[in-house]
């Protein structure tokens, strides 16, 4: 054991497999909802199954369990890699997996029996957010003193990415989640929206982006065998992504009777996020410009570039729907549950995965198992992911001109069970591409296997 | 420009800070918690059951505030800063599966809300909310209290009004059946109790009418009109049963405007809702057929006094006939 946790890249490999088990769980209890919004007497009287005690464990376990640990677990693999050292310390890593991983357990575990702070997206209790700020600290700890320690003098736009992504959360975590205030981790009043959505959108956008972007930033290039099209161009993207996201929580609550100065600053920044957005979007397909080829046909790196792809139909979609004008149709429906499922498992998700089946065989020394079910996975996930964007964005179309209309939602209701249904039948091919990741995952790990050499650079060439 | 790592770290942190100051700081700094002219405190049970709707996530599907732009609901009274004074948390919501619920306090009486919350399908057939059955007696009573508290002062003065008709419709039931039917007829206003159906109760009409009722009403007044839903146990007085209106004619015939008027205007303190806001006047009419000829055998409709047909009805000959009148003293 004390081996094992001192091994370089250890708690890189462990934060990858852990991702991609609580990608399994956050797709079941996916699953769980979406069929209760087609059935709501399916498995009746069970307190632990209700839509919302399932919602919260789906969201958080896919955030931070799925999306979050895996990306953090690709950064630790090239943060040294990138500054030609190693990790300064593994067991600090470990430390981190353990806090990291309880504060996802406590989702399925907490919210089920009702302990939950009950506010989108800063749900879980005080001891879990401690644990989660201890886990961030560690991680803050060991890159500092990586770079401190590093052989490399420059520092690649990844590091940047995955270093800010925890100083940025560290600071913003409490702050969002209102940590001075055990009890019930709020504000009194209205203000506490604004608290809320200030971590609930920079949870996305200061987290996850930044950790995405910087394993996109070091996928391409290697798999494309280019130098990054400019450096410019990323410390842009880099600036602005800090200097406009962390304004745009606000537009979560546009109708609501906040300041209007305030308004109107969330509504600019996130027009304004096309920038940054479409700089990172433009750096790397410039990158890979020329060497589509390279890119295509090696799994991994198709499912990054479509990551990139669901990014920018991400960015577009937002700017607009922040629009006051767009926002009163495409508010409170499913218009909006779309665009956060695009933005997490399209963007994060995919770039998530892609650079894990990149990095395994760095990691582990053994060739992925098998590239077909990489396919197979980026097609079970591209279909299903694509059929809930659509079935989402008309769901919300119907329900959102549908109250502007002066409908009653109770009327609508009726008329969304189609789009439910689909829903429900197309979760089912997220949840089987999930499924056939982890078991690509166990089979490329099994301890019992007969060692091949590793083939990926000839395969490659 | 060269990213050193003193630079990326501490700039990071700065234009963080200073972007948060402007999001978060201002506002902390500026907004004023005033309580606005509805709002009142929460009582103790009020409160629990408020933390009941935060910790089984009720916010998921249901929206605290009324927009400008809500039609439907938001016609008379728009969210305002005020309302949300010293609720902690106050969770504003982001999705409208069910209706939003910010001044929903006193639409419903007690006992439907108590009904609802055992299991929303009893109410409202159509519901995707679990049931919360599970939840002990006293939750379920504090969750319904919260929710009758919503809309603060304008809420009380809904649930006076549904406590004081409540008391009425009671003591009516109480009367027995024909006692209480009479005083039903007699909340309706006398040119709707005069008013036949105007519309022709066609085989579609009636399928029309009879989709509104297993959508909307099939689980109070049960299939066969009886009243013996499953909800009839949690309400008082209980659903009404439509046969017994057989003995109600009125100059021999059974008024659709009273029906009408029922469906459209609710029954404040009793466990029936308006349906003004969910249903067109011809749906409402419909379902006033399906009603009067499935459970009465009888509907009043195109018997005079009539106007002219609208343009689309065809020649429609009333078959259901009330039965004859017996004459004898």
């Amino acid at each position: 054991m004390a081996n094992f946790i001192h091994k370089p890249q250890s708690a890189a490999l462990a934060f990858m497999v852990a991702g991609a088990v609580w990608f399994v769980v956050g797709a079941v209890y996916g699953m769980f909802s979406a069929i209760h919004l087609v059935a709501p007497e399916f498995l009746p009287h069970v307190a632990a199954l209700v839509f919302g005690r399932e919602r919260p464990v789906h969201v958080n376990t896919m955030l931070y369990g799925f999306t979050g640990t895996m990306l953090v677990g690709i950064g630790l693999y090239y943060l040294p890699a990138l500054l030609k050292t190693r990790l300064w310390s593994e067991p600090l890593a470990w430390v981190a997996f353990l806090f990291w991983n309880l504060t996802v357990l406590s989702g399925p575990l907490g919210f089920a029996f009702g302990y939950t702070q009950g506010r989108e997206y800063n749900e879980y209790v005080w001891l879990a957010d401690v644990s989660l700020v201890i886990a961030v600290a560690c991680l803050i700890v060991n890159t500092v003193m990586t770079i401190v320690n590093r052989r490399e003098p420059q520092l690649y736009v990844s590091i940047w990415y995955f270093m800010a992504a925890f100083l940025w959360t560290a600071s913003n975590y409490p702050l969002g989640n209102v940590m001075w205030h055990p009890a019930t981790g709020a504000m009194p009043g209205l203000i506490d929206s604004l608290f809320l959505w200030s971590w609930g959108h920079n949870l996305p956008g200061l987290l996850i982006t930044p950790l995405a972007t910087g394993a996109a930033y070091f996928v391409i290039p290697r798999v494309t065998r280019t130098p990054l099209n400019s450096h410019t161009l990323s410390l842009l993207g880099f600036w602005l992504l800090i200097a406009l996201y962390s304004h745009i929580g606000a537009h979560h609550v546009l109708q609501s009777p906040i300041p209007n100065w305030l308004k109107t600053v969330s509504v600019v920044d996130s027009v304004s996020m096309v920038l940054p957005v479409s700089i990172v979007v433009i750096n790397l397909w410039l990158t890979a410009r020329g060497y589509g080829g390279r890119v295509w046909n090696d799994p991994p790196a198709r499912l990054v570039m479509g990551g990139i792809v669901w990014y920018i139909i991400t960015c577009i979609q937002g700017p607009l729907q922040s629009l006051p004008f767009l926002q009163r149709v495409t508010h409170f429906n499913n218009w909006t549950i779309g665009h956060a499922h695009i933005a997490m498992l399209g963007f994060g998700g995919y770039i998530a995965l892609g650079a894990m089946w990149h990095v395994l065989p760095l990691v582990s020394g053994r060739p992925v198992y098998s590239n077909k079910l990489i396919n197979l996975q980026f097609g079970l996930i591209t279909f299903g992911l694509t059929g809930f964007f659509i079935v989402l964005t008309m769901a919300g179309l119907v329900q959102g001109s549908a109250w502007h209309n002066g409908e009653t939602v109770l009327r609508v209701l009726p008329q969304l069970s189609p789009f439910m249904v689909m829903r429900a039948a197309l979760g089912v091919f997220i949840l089987t591409g999930s499924l056939v990741g982890l078991a690509n995952l166990y089979l490329t790990l099994r301890p019992a296997r007969d060692e091949e050499p590793l083939l990926r650079g000839e395969e490659a060439a | 420009m060269k990213m050193t790592p003193a630079f990326l770290i501490v700039g990071a942190l700065l234009v963080f800070w200073a972007s948060t100051f402007i999001i978060v700081g201002l506002p902390s700094l500026t907004m004023k918690d005033t309580p606005s002219d509805i709002w009142r405190p929460l009582s103790p049970l009020e409160r629990e059951g408020h933390r009941l709707y935060v910790k089984n996530g009720c916010s998921y599907c249901h929206s605290l505030f009324i927009r400008v732009s809500d039609w439907d609901i938001g016609a008379e009274r728009i969210a305002r800063a005020g309302d949300y004074a010293g609720i902690e948390p106050a969770i504003l919501g982001s999705e409208r599966t069910g209706p939003d619920l910010s001044q929903e306090g006193g639409e419903h009486s007690d006992d439907w809300n108590i009904a609802h919350f055992t299991n929303p399908r009893y109410t409202t057939p159509i519901s995707l909310m679990p049931a919360w059955d599970f939840l002990t007696k006293h939750e379920i009573t504090a969750l319904a209290a919260y929710v009758q508290a919503l809309g603060g002062k304008d809420a009380d003065v809904r649930q006076k009004r549904q406590r004081e008709w409540k008391r009425q419709a009671q003591a009516a039931y109480a009367g027995g059946v024909d006692r209480n039917i009479e005083w039903l007829h007699a909340q309706v206003p006398e040119v709707w109790r005069r008013m036949p159906n105007p519309y022709p109760a066609t085989e579609a009409a009636l399928q029309r009418g009879k989709r509104i009722y297993q959508q909307l009403c099939i689980n109070c007044h049960s299939p066969i009109g009886d009243g013996n839903g499953p909800a009839q146990p949690f309400l008082g007085p209980p659903p009404l049963n439509f046969t017994i209106l057989r003995r109600h004619l009125v100059e021999n015939r059974y008024i659709g405007g009273i029906f009408y008027y029922q469906i459209m205007n609710g029954i404040t303190g009793t466990a029936m809702p308006y349906f003004k806001k969910h249903l067109e006047s011809e749906k409402i009419w419909d379902l006033a057929n399906y009603v009067a000829v499935s459970f009465l055998g009888y509907t009043d409709a195109n018997t005079e006094p009539r106007g002219i047909d609208a343009s689309y009805e065809g020649n429609w000959q009333n078959q259901y006939q009330p039965p004859a009148v017996d004459q004898s003293p």
